[in-house]
C-alpha cells in the first residue's frame, strides 16, 4: 500500500503543469479577458501559431490595461479541452477561442452554462447565440497553388502530405487536386496521409515516400509539416507549397509560397462583436475577398515563377475571389 | 500497382524501413537490458524527449553535433537515475512512476524549448555516411550502408547486446537478479547497483533515441512531442521480441517496414481507406504476436517486483 501511495505521490508532483502552459486571467472589471484552447504549442509553425500569434496581436493592440490572454496549449483531447473552457468560463474569461475541429462537442455544451460569454471554435459550423465558428476556406488558395504547382513540375508528378482526412486538410487537399487538374490533367497528384496531427518524423518519412516517386513540388497541412518540409529541403530541385501560416523562414529555400490565415482580423471581429453586444450566432469566413486569407510568395524563391505565369496566377487569383473560378467542397 | 514494384521504390521502402528502425532499436534495446534485470521503465518516450531536445538544443547553440549528442547521453543517465532512484531505492509501482516519468520528460523538453529556444530551428544533421566498398554491393549496400553513423551503431547494439546478456559475466548477473533476485543476492551479487547500472544504461539508449529523432536527421529540428508514441511502441517491443535483442531486432524491422510499405501503398492509390494502410503496422504487429504463442518465453520472473532482502514478493 505504501508502494502504491508513493508512486501515485511521484505521478501527482511530477505531471501538474508541466505539459501545459498559460495561466489563469484574475477577474477584473474593465478588461476584456480571452482565454485560448490549442491543440498544440503555440510555436509549431502551424495552425496553432497562426492563432496565438493573431490573438496576440489583438491583445497587444487594446493595451495591457484594456485586454488580457491566457493560453492552454497541446490539448488534443477533447475532453481534456472541455475542462480547459469550463474552466475559463469559470474564471470570468470573456471570449473563450477552442481553436480546433475536435472541440465542438464540449465547446457547445460549456456556452450553454454561460451565456454572457463569447466562445467561438473552427474550423466548424456550429453556432449559437453566444458561439461563433470560424471557417477557413482552404480550398482556395490551395486550388491556386494547385494550379500553380502543375505548371511549374518537372517531373509531372505532385504531393500532398495530409494528416487526418478531416476539416481543413480535406479542403485544403481538395482544392489543390482541382486546381491541378484545371492546370494540366495530365499531373499526377499522389496523395496520402499520416494520420496524426504531430507526427513529424512521419511526415518526413511520407515526404520522402512521395520524392522517391518522383514528387517534386509537395504540399500538406497541420503541425507535422515541419518534419515534411525537411525532407524537402534535404532533395535539391524539390519544393513545397505550405498552408497554415507563412513557413518559408523554416527552408527557405524550398517553399515558394504560403496561404496564411489572418486570424488577427478574425479575433479582432470577434472582439468588437462582443464589445457590441453580439456574442456569437455567426460562421466567420477566411477567404480571399475579405483577406483574412493571403498568399505569401518567399522573395528567396522570387524568380522561380517566371513574370507571365505570375500574371497568370494573379488573373486566376481574381477570378477565385470574385467567385468566377468556382472551388467546390468534398460532398 | 507495376510502379510499386519499380527497383527504386523497393530499395526506397527498404532504406526507409532500415531508418525507421532505428529509434526502435536503441529504445528497445535499452528498454529490454532494463526489463532483464527486473525493471519495467515505462518512462521511455518522456526520456526520448528529453534526449531530443537537449541534444539539438546543446548541437544548435554549440554548432558541434558530437556535443549534442554527449549532452543526450549525460541527460539519459540523468532520468536513468531518476528512474532507478524511483524504482529500485523507493521501490514505487513501475506502471505508475514510469508514467510520471513520461510526463515529466513531455513537460520538460517543452518547457525548455519554450524558455530556450522558443520557436521551430533548424539545422544540418549527421549526414549519411557510405562506407566504402559495402556501399557498392547490389540491393544491401543501399539499403544499409547509405544511411548515417548512428544507425549503424543501432544495428551493431544487437550483437553486442546479445554478447553482453548471454556471454557475459555483467550478463548472467543481470539476467539472475531478474530472474530471482533473492538468490543472487545470496551469492552476493548487488541486486540493486545491477538494476541501477541497467536502468541507466537503457535510459541513455532512450535518450539517443531521441537524439536520432533531431540530430539524426539530415536537417535536424526539434518540435514538441517529436518522439510521438515511439517510446511506447519501443516497449511493446521487448515483449514481441521476448527479451532478446534479436527479437528486437526482428521487432523493429517488421514494425519500420511495414511502416514504410504503408507509406508508399497510400500514394499508389489502390482504392483503400488511408486508415487501413496506417494501422497495419500495428495491426500485423498484434496478430504476430498472438500467433507467437507456441513456445511463449515468460519475461523475467521478477519484472516489476521491488527488490527487499528477505521478503519475498
Amino acid at each position: 500500500m505504501k508502494k502504491l501511495l508513493f508512486s501515485l505521490l511521484v505521478l501527482v508532483l511530477l505531471a501538474p503543469g508541466l505539459a501545459f502552459a498559460g495561466g489563469a486571467a484574475e477577474v477584473d472589471d474593465g478588461v476584456l479577458r480571452i482565454g485560448v484552447i490549442l491543440p498544440s504549442g503555440r510555436d509549431d509553425m502551424s495552425w496553432s501559431q497562426g492563432m496565438y500569434e493573431g490573438v496576440s496581436a489583438v491583445v497587444a493592440n487594446m493595451g495591457a490595461g484594456n485586454a488580457q490572454m491566457a493560453v492552454t496549449e497541446n490539448v488534443p483531447n477533447p475532453v481534456d479541452a472541455g475542462a480547459a473552457i469550463r474552466d475559463y468560463a469559470n474564471q470570468g474569461f470573456n471570449i473563450i477561442i477552442a481553436h480546433g475541429s475536435q472541440y465542438q462537442n464540449p465547446l457547445m455544451e460549456v456556452a450553454a452554462d454561460f451565456p454572457e460569454v463569447t466562445f467561438a471554435h473552427g474550423t466548424a459550423f456550429e453556432t449559437s447565440s453566444n458561439i461563433f465558428a470560424y471557417d477557413p476556406q482552404a480550398q482556395l488558395g490551395a486550388y491556386l497553388f494547385g494550379w500553380l504547382a502543375a505548371q511549374m513540375t518537372n517531373s509531372q508528378v505532385l504531393g500532398i502530405v495530409g494528416p487526418v482526412r478531416a476539416g481543413d486538410a480535406i479542403k485544403y487537399n481538395y482544392g489543390f487536386i482541382q486546381g491541378v487538374e484545371a492546370a494540366n490533367p495530365s499531373v499526377r497528384v499522389l496523395e496520402s496521409y499520416t494520420g496524426s496531427f504531430g507526427d513529424n518524423i512521419q511526415a518526413k518519412e511520407m515526404a520522402e515516400a512521395h520524392i522517391n516517386a518522383r514528387a517534386d513540388i509537395l504540399t500538406g497541412t497541420a503541425q507535422q509539416v515541419v518534419g515534411a518540409i525537411q525532407a524537402v529541403s534535404e532533395n535539391d530541385g524539390v519544393y513545397w507549397f505550405a498552408n497554415d501560416t507563412d513557413q518559408s523562414p523554416l527552408a527557405p529555400n524550398s517553399i515558394i509560397a504560403s496561404q496564411a490565415y489572418s486570424w488577427e482580423t478574425v479575433v479582432q471581429y470577434m472582439v468588437d462583436s462582443h464589445m457590441a453586444g453580439k456574442l456569437g450566432g455567426e460562421i466567420i469566413s477566411l477567404d480571399l475577398t475579405n483577406e483574412r486569407i493571403q498568399l505569401v510568395f518567399n522573395p528567396v524563391l522570387a524568380d522561380l515563377v517566371p513574370a507571365d505565369l505570375m500574371a497568370q496566377f494573379e488573373s486566376k487569383k481574381a477570378d477565385v475571389a470574385s467567385g468566377a473560378i468556382q472551388v467546390r467542397l468534398p460532398e | 500497382m507495376s510502379e510499386f514494384f519499380q527497383a527504386t521504390v523497393l530499395l526506397g521502402l527498404l532504406t526507409a524501413g532500415v531508418r525507421l528502425a532505428t529509434p526502435f532499436l536503441f529504445a528497445g534495446l535499452g528498454e529490454m537490458l532494463s526489463q532483464r534485470s527486473g525493471v519495467l521503465n515505462l518512462g521511455v518516450e518522456g526520456i526520448m524527449l528529453i534526449g531530443a531536445f537537449v541534444s539539438f538544443f546543446v548541437a544548435f547553440e554549440s554548432g558541434n553535433l558530437y556535443l549534442g549528442l554527449l549532452a543526450a547521453i549525460l541527460a539519459g543517465a540523468f532520468m536513468g537515475l531518476l528512474t532507478a532512484f524511483v524504482s529500485v531505492t523507493m521501490k514505487a509501482v513501475q506502471g505508475i512512476s514510469g508514467i510520471g516519468i513520461h510526463i515529466l520528460g513531455l513537460g520538460l523538453s517543452g518547457l525548455f524549448f519554450r524558455l530556450t529556444m522558443g520557436s521551430i530551428s533548424t539545422m544540418r544533421g549527421f549526414p549519411r555516411l557510405a562506407i566504402p566498398i559495402l556501399k557498392d554491393i547490389p540491393v544491401l549496400g543501399r539499403v544499409l550502408f547509405n544511411q548515417n553513423w548512428m544507425v549503424y551503431a543501432a544495428l551493431l547494439l544487437v550483437p553486442i547486446s546479445w554478447a553482453v546478456i548471454y556471454k557475459t559475466t555483467f550478463g548472467l548477473k543481470v539476467r539472475s537478479v531478474g530472474e530471482n533476485p533473492h538468490a543472487a543476492d545470496s551469492l552476493g551479487i548487488s541486486v540493486t547497483r545491477v538494476r541501477y547500472i541497467c536502468v541507466v544504461i537503457g535510459s541513455i539508449m532512450a535518450s539517443i533515441a531521441g537524439a536520432f529523432l533531431t540530430i539524426g536527421q539530415h536537417e535536424a529540428a526539434f518540435v514538441n512531442n517529436i518522439a510521438a508514441g515511439r517510446g511506447f511502441i519501443a516497449v511493446a517491443l521487448v515483449y514481441f521480441a521476448k527479451w532478446n535483442p534479436l527479437g528486437v531486432l526482428a521487432g523493429a524491422f517488421l514494425f519500420s517496414m511495414i511502416d514504410a510499405f504503408q507509406l508508399r501503398i497510400q500514394i499508389i492509390d489502390i482504392g483503400i481507406p488511408y486508415e487501413i494502410p496506417v494501422m497495419l503496422p500495428y495491426i500485423v504487429t498484434i496478430v504476430v504476436l498472438a500467433l507467437s504463442t507456441r513456445g511463449r518465453v515468460l519475461g523475467p520472473t521478477a519484472l516489476t517486483k521491488p527488490f527487499v532482502r528477505g521478503v519475498h514478493t
